[in-house]
C-alpha cells in the first residue's frame, strides 16, 4: 500500500514551505560539524537539569532522557489561529458538555448521546452530581492531541482533559533552541511561549471565588513518571509542591502542614487521578492523596483543577460525539475535524472493525499511553489475531480509527535527516477566558515508519514554533 | 413499625491518636418507607451535616487534640411503612449498573446469574437469584474481611450480609440491571433484637425494590436504611483514618441498649 504523508518542511514538489525557508538556508550554511556537537550539548544539558521520564512496565523503573530534536516544527501563524480557535471552540464545549452532564443533562434528553454511554461510565462521578463550580469550569487544563491527515487536514485524536502532561517539555525545549541557537529567533518573529506559567497561575487562581488565593501543586510524589513536571511547574509559579501526607483536612477545610503552623489552601492544582484523591471517598488503599478531600471539595472550600469527573468527557467512548457537542452547545460547526470512529460496542460497526483490522487503528477506550492499542498495517497477523480475540471478548472497551497518515518532520536520525511522524499537543487554559499559548508539545516518533508519538513508546519530543507570516 | 434504637460505636487505642478523620453515615433520612421522628447523634466534637455523593446523610469528624479513645453514639426513633413494595427516585439508576473492585462479576459470578435469571430482566428473577446465592453462600460470621470482594467469598461459598450483598450486586448489574448496596439495621422479632446489617436494593420502572440476600428477603418491611452506595465502601455506617494511636484495642458497637418495638 502506498501512502502519502504530508511533510512540515517540504512541499510535494520538494520546494522548502515559505514559513520554513529561514530555518533551511540556516540549516544549509551551518556546518555539521557544529550541529552535531550543540546537539552533543543538548543532551548533556538535559541531562544535567533533570529532565526524565519513567517508564512504565519497565521492571526496573527506569528514568530515560526523552530524546529532544534539534529540528523544530514550525506552523506559520495564519494556519494557528485556525487550529487555536478550534481548540477553544472544542474546550468549550467539552466544559458545557461537563456541567450539563452533572446538571441538567439536555444532551441525554435531546437524544444526541445515549445515557447508558455517559452514566454507566466508570469515569462518570456521582461526586460531582449537581455541584456547582466556579465560572461552570471543569477542564481548566486541556491538551488537545492533534494530527495531520496526508493532505494536511488537522485532525483531533483525542482530548486530555484529567492530567495532561508534556507541557514542561515545550517549556524546556524552546529554552534549549534559544540556548543553543540564538541567530534562529533573531532572524524571524516566533511567537514566545514563556509566559506559559504565568497564564497557569493566573488560570489556577481564577478558578476560586477567592481575591488572592492561595495554590499549591499535588504530586503523587517522586516515583510519578511526570514528576519532573510537577516540580517544573511549583518551581515557575512560584507556588508550593505537595504530597498528600502535607496536606490535611480539619472542618471540611484544607490545610497544608507547615514549620510555621497549619495554612490554608484554597485551589489545588492536581496531579493526581481521581481514584486516588481520597482514601475515605475513593480508593481506600491510596496513600498519595488526602482523607477527608472530598467532603471539603463538595462544601466549595477548595477548588481541585482539574475537577473531579472530567473523565467522562475524554474518554475514547465518548470522543465520536465531540462535533455534535459543539454543534449542540454552541450552535457551531465544529473548526476541527474528528477522526471518524466506529464503536466496537455496536454489533454492525464491530463486525467492520473485525474484518478490516490490518486497515485499522484499535484503541481501548479507558487506556493511555499508547499501551493496549493495535496499529493494523504495523501488525504481525499473530498479533492481529491476539488483538481480534481480545476485542470479541469486550467490545465495549474498544474503538477502532482508519489509520492516518501523520505528518512528517525533517528530525535528525543515526544517518543524517529524516522525515519523522510528529502529533501536536496545545494546551488551553480555561479561567476568566480561555487561551492558549502558540504551538504546544511536538512529540515525534523516532522509530522509521512508527505512527506512536507517545514518550513511553520511545517517542521524543521538538520545539514547536509559531511563525509570523 | 415503630424502631427506637440507639447504636454506640466505641474506639480504644493503645497510644494517643495524634490525629484522626471519619466519615460518618449514621443518620437516615425520610423517604416514602420510612420516616425519622427523632434523631441525635452524640459526637466529640460539633460537625455539621452534608449530603454525600448518593445523597446519604454525611457527618466528617476530625479531631486533632491527642485522644485514645472516639466514642460515637446515635439514638432515635424511626416509622418503617411495613407494606411499601418500592420507592421511588427521579435521579437516573445507570450510574448503578458499574463494577467495582468489590462488586466484580466473574466468570463465576455471570455463569451464575445468568442461570438463574435465564434472560428475565425482572423482580421475580431476583427474588430466584436472591434464593439461589442464599444456597450458594452459607452465612458464616469471620470467614470472610472487611475487603474481601464479591468473587471470593462466592468462590468460598461462605460470607456475612456484606459478603451477600456484593455477589447480588455483581450478578444484578452482569444482567444489566441497576443495584445498589445499603447499609442500616435490622429488626429480628425472633430475639428482639436489632443489628446492623447490609441489603441491596434493584432497580425496576423508576424505583428501587430490596432484596436481602441473608434473610431472604424481597421487601425490607423489617429494615431501616442508612445509606446507599455502589458497595460497602460507599455506604458503610464508619469510614476513618488516623495518624498514631498504635494497635486498635476494642471497637465496640452496641445496637441494643434502648430498644422498643411498638405494633402501631
Amino acid at each position: 500500500m502506498i501512502r502519502t504523508f504530508f511533510d512540515e518542511m517540504y512541499a510535494a514538489d520538494g520546494q522548502v514551505r515559505p514559513h520554513y525557508r529561514e530555518f533551511a538556508r540556516w540549516l544549509a550554511e551551518t556546518p555539521e560539524e557544529l550541529l552535531a556537537q550543540r546537539r552533543r550539548e543538548a543532551d548533556l544539558l538535559f541531562h544535567r537539569a533533570g529532565i526524565t521520564f519513567t517508564l512504565y512496565g519497565d521492571e526496573q523503573g527506569t528514568e530515560r532522557l526523552i530524546p529532544f530534536d534539534t529540528i523544530p516544527r514550525s506552523i506559520p501563524a495564519s494556519e494557528w489561529r485556525v487550529v487555536e480557535r478550534g481548540c477553544i471552540q472544542r474546550v468549550k464545549a467539552l466544559n458545557l458538555f461537563l456541567t450539563d452532564l452533572y446538571h441538567d443533562q439536555r444532551i441525554i434528553k435531546a437524544g444526541i448521546i445515549p445515557a447508558e454511554q455517559v452514566l454507566a461510565n466508570e469515569q462518570y462521578q456521582l461526586a460531582m452530581q449537581g455541584l456547582n463550580l466556579h465560572r461552570d469550569i471543569y477542564s481548566h487544563i486541556s491538551g488537545v492531541d492533534l494530527v495531520r491527515d496526508g493532505d494536511g487536514t488537522y485532525y483531533v485524536l483525542e482530548d486530555n482533559l484529567r492530567t495532561p502532561s508534556g507541557v514542561s517539555y515545550m517549556l524546556e525545549d524552546r529554552k534549549m533552541m534559544m540556548r543553543l541557537f540564538p541567530e534562529l529567533f533573531a532572524a524571524q518573529r516566533i511567537a514566545p511561549i514563556d509566559h506559559y506559567p504565568n497564564l497557569l497561575l493566573d488560570t489556577l487562581k481564577s478558578s476560586s471565588p477567592l481575591d488572592n488565593p492561595s495554590v499549591v501543586v499535588l504530586t503523587p510524589g517522586r516515583f510519578n513518571s511526570a514528576f519532573f513536571e510537577h516540580a517544573f511547574l511549583a518551581r515557575e509559579m512560584g507556588v508550593e509542591l505537595v504530597e498528600g501526607a502535607d496536606l490535611f483536612v480539619r472542618d471540611d477545610h484544607v490545610f497544608m502542614r507547615t514549620t510555621d503552623g497549619p495554612k490554608p489552601v484554597d485551589v489545588i492544582y492536581r496531579r493526581l487521578d481521581d481514584a486516588f484523591l481520597d482514601p475515605l471517598a475513593f480508593n481506600p488503599q491510596s496513600m498519595l492523596g488526602v482523607p477527608g478531600l472530598l467532603s471539603a471539595y463538595r462544601c466549595g472550600n477548595v477548588v481541585l483543577a482539574n475537577a473531579i469527573g472530567t473523565g467522562v468527557a475524554d474518554d475514547k467512548s465518548v470522543y465520536p460525539y465531540v462535533t455534535d457537542m459543539i454543534r449542540f452547545y454552541l450552535d457551531e460547526e465544529p473548526i476541527l475535524k474528528n477522526v471518524p470512529t466506529w464503536q466496537c460496542r455496536k454489533p454492525e460497526e464491530l463486525s467492520h472493525v473485525l474484518a478490516n483490522l490490518p486497515e485499522l487503528v484499535v484503541k481501548e477506550t479507558q487506556g493511555s499511553g499508547g499501551y493496549g492499542m493495535l496499529v493494523g498495517p504495523a501488525a504481525t497477523r499473530a498479533e492481529i489475531e491476539a488483538f481480534a480475540a481480545r476485542i470479541k471478548a469486550r467490545p465495549n472497551a474498544y474503538i477502532a480509527q482508519p489509520t492516518l497518515s501523520l505528518s512528517t518532520c525533517p528530525t535528525f536520525v543515526e544517518n543524517g535527516i529524516a522525515p519523522r511522524h510528529i502529533d501536536l499537543r496545545p494546551f488551553v487554559l480555561t479561567g476568566r477566558e480561555t487561551r492558549v499559548v502558540p504551538g504546544g508539545l511536538t512529540r515525534v516518533a523516532l522509530r522509521e515508519g512508527s505512527l506512536v508519538v507517545n514518550s513511553s513508546q520511545g517517542g521524543g519530543t521538538k520545539d514547536t514554533w509559531v511563525v509570523e507570516d | 413499625m415503630r424502631l427506637t434504637i440507639r447504636h454506640e460505636t466505641a474506639y480504644h487505642y493503645e497510644d494517643q491518636v495524634r490525629a484522626s478523620i471519619q466519615y460518618l453515615r449514621l443518620t437516615p433520612h425520610d423517604s416514602e418507607r420510612q420516616q425519622v421522628l427523632s434523631w441525635q447523634l452524640d459526637l466529640p466534637r460539633p460537625v455539621r451535616a452534608q449530603l454525600d455523593p448518593f445523597g446519604n446523610i454525611l457527618h466528617v469528624l476530625t479531631l486533632d487534640e491527642p485522644h485514645a479513645a472516639i466514642v460515637i453514639a446515635a439514638r432515635g426513633q424511626v416509622d418503617i411503612d411495613e407494606t411499601r413494595e418500592a420507592e421511588h427516585e427521579s435521579q437516573s439508576a445507570l450510574p448503578f449498573l458499574r463494577f467495582t473492585r468489590l462488586t466484580e462479576a466473574d466468570e463465576a459470578l455471570r455463569s451464575f446469574a445468568a442461570r438463574e435469571c435465564r434472560k428475565r430482566k425482572s423482580r421475580t428473577a431476583l427474588i430466584d437469584l436472591m434464593q439461589a446465592l442464599n444456597q450458594h453462600m452459607a452465612y458464616k460470621p469471620g470467614s470472610t474481611e472487611v475487603d474481601t470482594c464479591a468473587a471470593e467469598a462466592f468462590a468460598a461459598r461462605a460470607g456475612v450480609c456484606q459478603d451477600h450483598t456484593h455477589a447480588f450486586l455483581a450478578c444484578a448489574r452482569s444482567q444489566g440491571i441497576p443495584a445498589r448496596y445499603v447499609s442500616g439495621y435490622l429488626f429480628s422479632a425472633e430475639s428482639e433484637h436489632m443489628a446492623s446489617h447490609a441489603w441491596a436494593e434493584a432497580w425496576f420502572d423508576g424505583a428501587w425494590y430490596s432484596f436481602d440476600v441473608t434473610n431472604q428477603l424481597a421487601r425490607a418491611a423489617r429494615h431501616l436504611k442508612l445509606a446507599v452506595g455502589l458497595d460497602y465502601l460507599d455506604a458503610c455506617p464508619v469510614r476513618g483514618m488516623r495518624r498514631g494511636g498504635g494497635e486498635q484495642m476494642h471497637a465496640k458497637v452496641l445496637v441494643t441498649p434502648t430498644i422498643s418495638v411498638q405494633q402501631q
